[in-house]
């Protein structure tokens, strides 16, 4: 099976949201959400040594990927090539997704009421295709192929020229975005826009804390109370009425 | 017991009239979707912070629908039908059979009940041989069990159609999850006890033939709810006297008791019709309903004949005159010709049909006319002032939860209490 990976040459990068536009016609996406985009840092340090880059910001498809676990109908699932998909028969739309992801990938679309996100552009690789975005680059900044195929540009990408995941200290999930990066490019997006901690909402907060315990300790205890009366009643032999 | 005397008629073989046979199709329904939607349920929730159906149930039960989607649509196919169900049950049944009979009379808790309770628990732990106290058509535990299960059934129906139709922000169907689960597992801790209960546990044997058969044997009566059993005896021996003429053809048939009521329909039934016809309006039109558009409709089509340039080229009337679309066409204009047929079937059911005039006592009828004519032509001039209709602002803005349409509800209530004042008169 394959491990697809995306990767990005932040050297080539112009920031120009080529993909963006492309991501954006392809999937139908709202005004004002995205699947990918690219956000730039903005100079960074002090004048004269300025560094900046572009993050081209996208769902990650986490080898452990903190979004899957909160999904209570089970939509959001990693399929066997290790993309993370949503099967959106199933979505419900109550975002928990949404605030578990740390790098902010996932969107609740407002027409449809359920979430969306990049999945590699699962519908294009089915006929062939590259993902819109790696077809559109302008600058030929995008690579995307298979990890688990040493004779693939990405293999060579990541293995050979060290492309890095952006990951901070407290969140390590194996992001299989990676980024290329002449002049420490993704240091300075992972400093910049650092992935954050994941977030379950206050709903699911409650359940995890209370009211999960609470269900069981109810049907617990039914269950006890009635294996102790069934066993009462077997010793006790039967009650008061027989017919 | 209350009455250690033995009462020397009870009989095991002589049947008591326990069920009625609606109840009793209801019960099995009921069972049914539980039965399924439990299990489909189960099925659903694969996530581990939710899980608790062990994976091999999950996979059996999607096969068993070749997809999940499969097994999604048909949880939600099988609940909208419960829901409906139980709502004609609710609306129809509620002033003739629930509110009184089984929320007031069958399963309200009194001091026995408690009592019962806590013996009953006592007994099933070895410490007491109390006898338990005497017990109604229901005992405190299937009193205890109805109460939770009233309770939680509209919110799992809420929290259901909040998920299935993406009703509210993220964060209410975040809550809607929550509060499905914890709804379910209320009524499943107490079901677990039911279902034990009924085919298993023996000396609960005849209470489940009786929602097979409709009758519990006398005996069983006797012993497991003497309250009831009284209660029947009394109601024979009054009816061998012929104090009572002829009782039971008044539980027939809720739904048609309901319709041909001589009294007017309880607020909140009529206010749950209205929200469902307005739900209706919105799945199969697209769009709310309200009471002035429709004649404004009307006007704009009598217009558009007398003098179709000037409707058409008119800043608002054109609104409604559109090249292609015959200006009736539309919803309002249905709704009206709706509300005066279902008027008029109401009223001729009810046997309330016939020519008056609403008024005061010491009003004329002809200054009650002149008067009526005068208010409707001043709120319909606000309501085009106002660029739509106020009914159709509280209705289907309210419906939409419009901040606007809560103010405006708030304003019309507040200003027509200080209007009424002003002009009481007329009314007393």
């Amino acid at each position: 099976m394959a491990r697809y990976a995306m990767v990005t040459d932040l050297t080539k990068c112009v920031g120009c949201q080529a993909c963006t536009a492309a991501c954006n016609s392809e999937w139908d996406v709202p005004p004002g959400r995205t699947r990918t985009r690219v956000l730039p840092t903005g100079a960074v340090g002090v004048f004269p040594n300025l560094r900046s880059a572009f993050y081209v910001a996208q769902c990650n498809h986490c080898d452990d990927p903190p979004c899957v676990a909160p999904c209570p109908s089970g939509a959001t699932f990693q399929a066997a090539d290790g993309i993370v998909k949503i099967d959106k028969d199933l979505c419900i739309g109550c975002g928990f997704c949404v605030t578990a992801c740390p790098y902010d990938a996932r969107y609740l679309n407002p027409a449809t009421e359920k979430v969306d996100k990049c999945d590699f552009c699962a519908g294009r690789l089915q006929r062939g295709l590259q993902p819109a975005c790696v077809t559109t680059c302008t600058a030929h900044a995008k690579f995307f192929g298979d990890l688990e195929d040493p004779d693939s540009e990405v293999y060579g990408l990541v293995y050979g020229r060290g492309a890095k995941r952006i990951e901070s200290e407290e969140v390590k999930v194996g992001p299989n975005v990676y980024y290329l990066g002449a002049k420490g490019e993704p240091d300075l997006v992972a400093e910049t826009f650092p992935p954050r901690t994941p977030r379950m909402p206050s709903a699911g907060q409650w359940w995890e804390r209370a009211l999960k315990p609470l269900a069981l300790l109810m049907v617990g205890t039914a269950f006890l109370g009635q294996a102790v009366a069934f066993f009462t009643q077997l010793r006790k032999g039967e009650g008061q009425f027989n017919d | 017991m209350t009455n250690p005397v033995a009462s020397p008629q009870v009989s095991s073989q002589r049947m008591i009239k326990k069920h009625h046979v609606a109840i009793m199709l209801l019960h099995w329904f009921n069972a049914l979707v539980w039965l399924l939607e439990l299990n489909t349920g189960a099925a659903l929730i694969q996530s581990e912070h939710f899980r608790f159906a062990p994976q091999w149930f999950i996979v059996l039960m999607t096969g068993i629908f070749g997809t999940r989607a499969n097994l999604l649509r048909f949880h939600i196919a099988v609940g909208l039908a419960w829901i409906t169900v139980f709502l004609v049950y609710g609306i129809f049944g509620w002033r003739t059979y629930l509110h009184q009979e089984v929320l007031e009379g069958e399963v309200a808790l009194d001091r026995d009940d408690w009592n019962w309770l806590h013996i009953r628990v006592l007994r099933i732990l070895g410490r007491s041989d109390e006898p338990l106290p005497p017990q109604g058509i229901y005992n405190a535990g299937q009193k205890l069990f109805a109460l939770a299960v009233y309770a939680m059934v509209p919110l799992i129906a809420a929290s259901g159609l909040v998920m299935a139709f993406h009703w509210g922000s993220p964060a209410v169907a975040g809550w809607a999850v929550v509060i499905h689960f914890i709804s379910v597992a209320v009524v499943v801790s107490g079901l677990k006890i039911h279902v034990y209960m009924g085919p298993v546990f023996p000396e609960e044997k005849p209470a489940f033939f009786s929602m097979i058969t409709g009758v519990v044997p006398e005996e069983f009566a006797y012993r497991h709810h003497r309250k009831w059993w009284e209660e029947v005896k009394m109601l024979e021996k009054m009816h061998e006297a012929g104090e009572l003429e002829r009782q039971e053809p008044a539980r027939s048939s809720g739904f048609v008791k309901a319709l041909r009521m001589k009294q007017y329909w309880p607020p909140y039934g009529a206010a749950l019709g209205l929200g469902l016809t307005l739900l209706a309006a919105f799945l199969l039109v697209g769009q709310g309903i309200g009471a002035s558009g429709g004649f404004t409709c009307c006007l704009a089509f009598v217009i558009s004949l007398a003098a179709p340039d000037y409707a058409s080229s008119h800043p608002y009337r054109s609104r409604y005159v559109q090249p292609d679309a015959p200006v009736l066409m539309d919803l309002l204009v249905f709704e009206l010709i709706g509300v005066a047929l279902g008027g008029l079937v109401s009223g001729w059911l009810a046997g309330r049909l016939r020519w008056s005039t609403d008024k005061g006592p010491h009003l004329s009828e002809r200054t009650r006319w002149a008067l009526a004519f005068a208010g409707g032509a001043l709120s319909g001039a606000g309501a085009r002032l106002a660029r739509g209709c106020t009914s159709g602002l509280a209705l289907s803005g309210g419906a939409a939860l419009s901040a606007g349409a809560f103010v405006f509800m708030l304003s019309v209530f507040a200003a027509g209490f200080a209007g009424a004042y002003l002009v009481r008169r007329l009314w007393l």
